[in-house]
């Protein structure tokens, strides 16, 4: 195989990347000077080499234990579980939540292979059963493979003394009542608020 | 292009770029179809939640032949089993149920296996506890018999003949059921004892009373049915969803 093949192909195999976007990328590289080339192949393997879970939380980080689970002004007691890495950037740069995560690394999903021995479910347990944990808030997406994996969570938490939440669901902050569906609807009517 | 309504549940959603996915339905019209939902994913989707795994709904699909991936063009929704998300066995049955039917129904249309999904699907997500298990090897061996893959039982699978109206039977999966004995001395069989025998012919008897099996029959039960969908549906393909409703990895920790 050719290195312009190989490229080609490897680039094919990232998400949402087909072949012809795969090829417009391989000749853009081409024309490229070589250093900046240079750099993106450091900078691919500097994150393959450099980049790990974090032993504690499972988050993607350079530091064992990662910054979150370093930094003294979090709380330890609270524990936001959420489906993969790029949840964590996401909930920590948004919200004003001070607690730390735990990254299941997925979430249940049979049509895909996906069971419990997969994700990172028992050291969560480990975490809770370690002490200091009083609240676990499951952060997992709200469909149905999240629903079904904070359910089973939820179910082997029982039993453990603690608080377990799961991230409410409704009505997008500047969203338009016409273009929301129903379901979403629903959620957000049965979790009504009193105002005032 | 043809635009075609059709009642559909979805089988399997993949992110597609930043913003579409592509999905697989089980629709009434058309029979297991592929189709891609443009901008499904940005925050003011017309398609909303609806492309949930399991949502029942109403898709408008614009249509090319022989073209293996449709524009769905909406979904509005009738039905999120919800249900299902509440518990881990009911989901593993229904995401064997959407296995069974996204790996074997056919592409064109079967509105039989369809209306059973769609059925099966409620009653899994209604059915109370302790028939659970029992409702799942029964929608499970309909559609198998709905797709054209009924176990024999009344009559040799190989010759026809006319079996026994009750006791012990020879059973050769391979062979799709039971066997007489003549054809059981050459191909080889195992025993299917009376009880079991009567038990699987009431979960194929979806007006039959459900038979009470206890944990290690259910058990049974279950690798017989996955043993079946294996040799005569499976081709060899993996069947993530089945071995998962088999094991049952829920149960253990």
């Amino acid at each position: 195989m050719s290195a312009i093949e190989e490229l080609i192909t490897e680039l094919a195999r990232l998400p949402g990347i087909g072949r012809k976007t795969a090829q417009r990328l391989t000749f853009h590289l081409l024309q490229q000077p070589a250093e900046q080339v240079g750099r993106l192949a450091a900078a691919l393997t500097g994150v393959s080499e450099r980049v790990r879970a974090c032993t504690e939380c499972g988050n993607l980080t350079e530091e064992q234990p990662c910054a979150i689970c370093r930094d003294p002004r979090r709380d330890p007691a609270v524990l936001c579980v959420v489906e993969e890495p790029s949840a964590v950037s996401v909930v920590d740069r948004a919200t004003e939540f001070r607690g730390r995560y735990h990254v299941l690394g997925g979430r249940l999903s049979p049509l895909d292979g996906v069971g419990p021995e997969s994700l990172r479910i028992a050291p969560l347990l480990e975490r809770v059963d370690r002490g200091g944990v009083r609240e676990v808030i499951l952060a997992t997406n709200p469909s149905m493979e999240g629903e079904v994996t904070a359910t089973y969570i939820q179910q082997l938490l029982a039993g453990r003394g603690l608080r377990v939440t799961r991230l409410a669901r409704g009505l997008p902050v500047g969203g338009d009542l016409e273009y929301v569906d129903g379901v979403t609807l629903q959620h957000a009517l049965s979790a009504r608020q009193e105002i005032g | 292009m043809t635009l075609v309504t059709t009642p559909a549940i979805v089988l399997s959603a993949l992110r597609y770029g930043e913003t579409s996915k592509i999905v697989r339905l089980a629709t009434r019209e058309l029979g297991v179809q592929s189709a891609i939902a443009k901008g499904a994913l940005r925050p003011r989707s017309r398609f909303g939640a609806a492309l949930q795994l399991l949502s029942d709904g109403v898709a408008q699909l614009l249509t090319k032949e022989h073209r293996e991936l449709h524009v769905l063009t909406a979904f509005d929704i009738t039905r999120v089993p919800v249900g299902l998300a509440a518990d881990v066995g009911r989901y593993a049955a229904a995401s064997a149920l959407a296995e069974v039917m996204l790996r074997f129904a056919p592409a064109d249309p079967h509105a039989a296996s369809y209306d059973l999904l769609r059925d099966a699907l409620g009653l899994l997500e209604v059915t109370p506890p302790a028939a659970l298990d029992q409702i799942a090897l029964r929608t499970l061996w309909r559609l198998v018999s709905v797709l054209g893959f009924a176990p024999a039982l009344e009559s040799c699978a190989r010759d026809g003949q006319p079996l026994p109206p009750d006791g012990a039977l020879p059973f050769n999966t391979r062979e799709g059921g039971a066997l007489c004995a003549a054809c059981a001395a050459r191909h080889g069989a195992s025993s299917l004892p009376p009880d079991a025998r009567a038990d699987l012919t009431a979960l194929l008897d979806p007006a039959g009373e459900l038979p009470l099996l206890d944990q290690r029959h259910a058990a049974s039960h279950r690798r017989l049915l996955s043993r079946y969908i294996r040799f005569h549906l499976g081709e060899g393909a993996e069947l993530p969803a089945l071995e998962f409703w088999l094991r049952r990895p829920w149960t253990v920790a």
